[in-house]
This record gives structure tokens, sequence and C-alpha cells, in this order.
């Protein structure tokens, strides 16, 4: 099992003739994963790379209404119009990889999709990978590579950075371990889809036995983790690290790092840490220990 | 970015929200003359800062003439407000405050939507008044207007949605001995990514740091602007005290360095990250302008390992700043990634031709741990 994707998820690609998008079809068609459909408004019927090109997602939909996955490749001042295409038409899973999306239309957004029940991920996400079943986005780059980097195993990865979430995935892989499914929750201020949202997705899914996040300072989402595992809602190893502690050097209100990571008083990486400890959580002072403390979960 | 209270009250004032009648001292001003532009007696002079105390470390002061008004003028622009530099002195009528409210709009990251925040507690922080005597609603983004009776909510709201503001607060909200509502400060941020919808956003250059953007922050943050801005990033650079410079890749492998940087007691001489795959000539840019920083002891160049970021490309263009600044300090790179073999092969040429005292590593080392090579290079020296 794998949590949010497997074998016979089928996406769409929102923005599929641009640069990102043609890439992130063919990355995720290499890693075996069913690419049906692609959008772009005055394109309907050309196709790329032997994917169909559909002008709406009406019409992506009608043909192929199966599609339960979609993934956004449009410019920042584009983005709310095409998620809320999405929300309209009903797919469950919306991967926003776009980055510098303005909060508001986050916001507004999530709004949207929070009455349909609609999972966003994301916006920054390049996505999430469960090895040997699927990829939705980037996550993993080329297949040769991401061969070395992703095998079937039992730990869960939730990381606020695209790069992290492949080089953790690299160190749970030269440990001998391999992933269940690795995800990227994308560095915003307002994060689609939560640690916590995760965390229930890996507590009900057997195959994943221990869960590591890389988190950063800013933003409050650790302290639901803490509630979540004082709840005992979340009762599988976790190990964190949280990342920006030498930001305290720099005052109130100054953001350092992804979106998201803004200076604030109760929310600085050593807040967080103390808490996280306090709920008996795994805490790594740096994060190549993340997976020197899960491993004996593994 | 953060706005100063001035600017903040600027917006305020388009959405109805009432301010004190002032007048904005820049630091060439003559102040008699402004106080009498003022025409009123008993006036507040204030600090314009971006963030701290001000009432607490004199950067509020009240005075009752022209030459006292002076005299406290100089004394705030030669102060630094607990390392906060002062752009401009904001002198004010003097108001006759007979309660001090709280108002606030701002994202509940939890909830993932709009909260106010109010109090008839104010004038102090938020988080210093008790639970009980605060009051928090919720609303949809998606609504336009509000229904509410606390005072200024809903001019508030119009102000929050239409500036794309990521912070709203007025504290204090000072009712007057004539029931006059007015906000007596102004705490205003604005989202720098919503800024291709707000022609009218030009603002003065700034740093949260106690002083002006250096030279080569305002060089940094010119290479991202522009049509493709969102496009790669490479406008990322922090001007710190320390002598060692970074070049990191990705918002998370940054934070996560900066920290093993300070672990092993080394001081960063900025903060840097390029991340999205950005072509070469943005990261030449930015290379050339980390390096041009005298005095550095040493360079770490390091990221994860790559999604999608075509690592011959990207360090091409570190390497058109090595051939031209060819440095004598080490340096260190742990990268690894699409491309990465010619990347390195590339990155070891260019330390061969110049003679560079340069260590590479791939992804066999964890990238936090090649700090330690980079510690014992610069100790061997």
């Amino acid at each position: 099992m794998s949590i949010l994707i497997n074998k016979n998820t089928k996406v769409l690609v929102q923005g599929i003739t641009g640069k990102e998008g043609q890439k992130a079809a063919a990355a995720m068609r290499e890693y075996g994963t069913q690419v049906v459909a692609g959008v772009r408004p005055g394109k309907g019927g050309e196709n790329v790379d032997g994917v169909p090109v559909y002008n709406s997602v009406k019409e992506a939909m009608a043909a192929h209404p199966d599609i339960s996955t979609t993934t956004i490749y449009v410019p920042p001042f584009a983005a709310k119009e095409a998620i809320l295409e999405a929300i309209e038409n009903n797919i469950a899973i919306i991967n926003t990889i776009v980055e510098r999306i303005p909060i508001q239309d986050t916001a507004y957004c999530l709004a949207a999709a929070k009455e349909k029940n609609i999972r966003l991920i994301g916006p920054s996400s390049l996505g999430y990978i469960s090895p040997g079943e699927g990829r939705v986005g980037v996550v993993g780059g080329p297949k040769v590579l991401a061969d070395e980097v992703f095998q079937p195993g039992s730990i869960g990865l939730i990381s606020r950075s695209g790069g992290m979430t492949n080089e953790l995935s690299w160190q749970i892989r030269k440990a001998g371990l391999g992933q269940s499914t690795a995800v990227h929750v994308g560095g915003d201020l307002l994060m689609g889809t939560t640690y916590t949202d995760l965390l229930k997705l890996f507590e009900n899914d057997e195959q994943t036995k221990a869960v590591i996040i890389f988190g950063e300072h800013g933003g409050g989402y650790e302290f639901e983790v803490v509630e979540m595992i004082k709840n005992k809602e979340f009762t599988k190893p976790l190990a964190v690290y949280v990342g920006g502690k030498f930001a305290d050097l720099f005052p109130e209100g100054m953001n350092i790092g992804h979106a998201g990571a803004i200076v604030d008083r109760g929310q600085s990486a050593e807040e967080k840490e103390y808490a996280l400890k306090s709920a008996g959580t795994l805490v790594a002072d740096t994060y190549e220990e993340l997976v020197k403390k899960i491993k004996i979960f593994a | 970015m953060n706005l100063y209270e001035f600017e903040g009250k600027n917006i305020f004032k388009k959405f109805g929200i009432n301010t004190p009648k002032s007048v904005l001292l820049r630091r060439t001003d003559n102040v008699g003359e402004k106080y009498d532009e003022l025409g009123i007696k008993d006036v507040v002079l204030k600090a314009q800062v971006l963030s701290g105390k001000r009432g607490k470390n004199n950067g509020i002061l009240f005075v009752g003439n022209a030459s006292e008004a002076k005299e406290a003028t100089e004394k705030i622009f030669s102060n630094n407000i607990r390392g906060q530099y002062v752009a401009a002195v904001l002198m004010e009528e003097k108001l006759e405050i007979v309660q001090e409210h709280y108002l606030s709009i701002t994202y509940d990251t939890n909830k993932k939507q709009p909260v106010l925040v109010y109090s008839k507690e104010g004038g102090m922080d938020i988080e210093d008044v008790p639970e009980e005597k605060i009051q928090k609603q919720y609303f949809d983004i998606r609504q336009n207007e509000i229904e509410s009776d606390i005072p200024f909510a809903k001019e508030l709201w119009k102000c929050f949605l239409q500036s794309d503001a990521r912070v709203v607060e007025i504290n204090p909200l000072v009712i007057t001995g004539s029931g006059e509502k007015i906000a007596a400060d102004a705490k205003v941020a604005l989202d720098d990514d919503a800024f291709f919808r707000h022609k009218d956003w030009e603002f003065e250059p700034r740093t949260m740091l106690g002083r002006l953007p250096t030279e080569r922050e305002s060089a940094v943050g010119k290479i991202d602007e522009g049509e493709n801005y969102y496009r790669g990033t490479a406008g990322k650079y922090i001007e710190m005290d320390g002598d060692i410079a970074v070049l990191f890749s990705g918002g998370g492998a940054s934070i996560a360095n900066m920290d093993a940087l300070m672990q092993v007691g080394l001081k960063a001489a900025n903060y840097t990250e390029y991340s999205g795959n950005p072509p070469r000539e943005k990261v030449a840019q930015l290379a050339k302008l980390v390096l041009s920083k005298p005095g550095l002891r040493g360079l770490w160049i390091a990221g994860g390992v790559a999604n999608f970021t075509d690592i011959a490309a990207t360090f091409s263009g570190i390497i058109d700043a090595l051939d031209e600044v060819r440095p004598a300090y080490p340096i260190v790179v742990r990268r690894a990634g699409p491309n990465e073999d010619e990347g390195k092969r590339l990155m070891r040429e260019c330390a061969q031709r110049n003679s560079l005292n340069l260590k590479i590593f791939g992804k066999e080392v964890a990238m936090g741990a090649t700090v330690t090579a980079l510690v014992d290079m610069i100790n061997k020296k």
C-alpha cells in the first residue's frame, strides 16, 4: 500500500504545453504513472508526446471521467483560476507546483476546496512519490536518478522542502531502507495539506512503520502534530528536524528561507522542538540524524 | 514586505480608517517649518522603524513647541531603536486618549483562513492580553465585505483584501474624549508575491536589519525582477557579519546548512539560496555578488540531491564567478542530481585552471557533514 497514489491513479496536467508541464508529464509517465490528459485553453485537439490536450478541465473530464488527480503547471498569476477550475470539476486531489502564488489566492482556493472535501497539495509542492507505485509531479527527478534514491520501504516522509525531500529520501536509501510515500508539502505560509493531514494517512497505511518530517521555523503546523500525538491519533514512531535555529539572529516579522519561514514569537525552531520533545517525538539536531533515529523502527 | 507606520496609515486612509493629523520628517527636513505646517501645539514624534518596541526605547517623544520638536527629532534620528534603522520621524497630533483597543486581521495558518482579533485592552502586545479579553472571529476569504460592530472592522477587512496584506494591525485603536475613533498606530505587511497586481506598490528600499540595504543586497534583489520573476529564483541575499560565503540550493537546504554552519562555530558572510532551476546567467550574477564581499575566509557551495535542477548549468554560473574572482580561500562543494557528473567535471577543471583550494563532494557524503571539511581546510592554512 501507499498513500495518495497507486498504480491505478489517473492524472491530468493543467498547463501541459508549457516547458514545466511537459517535463512533469514526461517525468510521471517515465515513472509509470498514467497521465491521461492535459489542459491548455486554445490548444484542444493537440497532443503532447501522445497525451491528448483539451481546452478545459471540463472537456478533459468528459473524455476521461476517471481522472482523480490533477497537477497545476501555470504561472503564479494564473494559478487561482486553474485550481478553481479543477475544484469546480470535482477532481479529488490537486497538486500545485506553482511557487509565489499570492497568499490570498491560496486561501481562496483552500476555502473552495474545503467545501467539496478536495485535497490540495501545495502550493510550491514538487509533488509526491510512492516507489514502485508512481509519482505525481517531479519529485526524484529523471527516473535513472530517482531509482538510485527511491525503493519501496516502510518510511513515510513529509518535507517542507523539495530538495530535502530528495536528499532525505537518499539518506533513507543509504541506510538500506525504503520509502512508503515521500511528500513535498511546500514551503508556503498556507499549506493545502499539512503534516497532520498526512500523518492521518500514514497512521492507517500498513506499509508505513515510521515517519520523518523536515520542518522549518515559522507557522504553527508542528504544534498540530504535538496535539495529534497527545490525543493518540498518531501512534507510530516519528522523527522530526526543525530547521532555522540560526533565524533567531533576525528580528520578528522577517522572512528567511521559504515564504512561510517567518521569524515569529512562539514559532521558532527551538520552541517547536521543545513542544515536539514533550510529546515524545524523536527530535534530530541535524537532518542527517533523522534516519539514524528512525532506523530501528523500520 | 513590512511597511513603516506612515506607509500603513496612508493605506488605512484610503479605506476610510481615521488616522491622526500628521507630517513626515526626513533627516534633511526643517523640523520647525514642518511643525508650523502641521499647526498643532501638542504633538508626538514617532520613530519609523520596521520592528521592535519604540515606546520603551525613546522612539516616541511628546513635545509642545517647535524647538522641543527639533531637539526630540534629532534625538530620535540619532537613536537606534533596538537595532532598527530610523527611516523617518512621524509628527502627529497628540490624541486625547480615553480608551485603547486592539484590532488586527491576519491569516490563521492552522485554520487557513483570515482571523480578526479584537480586544478592548489594546496598547500593549496582544500576546500579553489575557485570553478571555480577546475576541477572535474567522471569516471566509471569499467575502468581499463583512458585518461587524467592531470599530473599523469592515474597513480593515477591505483594506486586508484589496491591499493583498499578510497582516493589518491597529494597536492602539484610540477612542478619544469626543468619542472619535482613530488608528493611532499601523502595522501592515504586504504579500511580496502579489506585487504583479499592484502597480502602485513603490516603496523605499528597506531591510529589517537595522540598516539600509547594502549595495550587494540591492544588486542581488534585481536579479529576479522582470517578467520571468517566478522562473528560478536567484535573488536572495542577506549580508551578515561573518566571513564564510555561502551559496546554497533550495530553501530547506539553506536553513539546514545555516544551522550546520552555526553548529561548527563558523559565521556566515551572507545568507543566500537559489532554487527552481535558475538559468546560468542568474546564478553567475548572484555568485559574483556573493564573492565580491571583502574579507572572506571560505566558501561553502552546498545543496541536496536535486530533483530537476540542472547541476551542470547552475555550476556553470558559479564557475563564471570563480573564473573571475579566483579566490585564494578554501572552497567546499556538495551537490548531486541531474547532470552532476558534467557539473563536477566543469567544477574540477575550473579549480585546476585557477589553482583553487577546492574539495568537491557528491551524495556519498551528507550535505551538512561537508561543513567539517571546510573547517579542516580553513584550520590547515
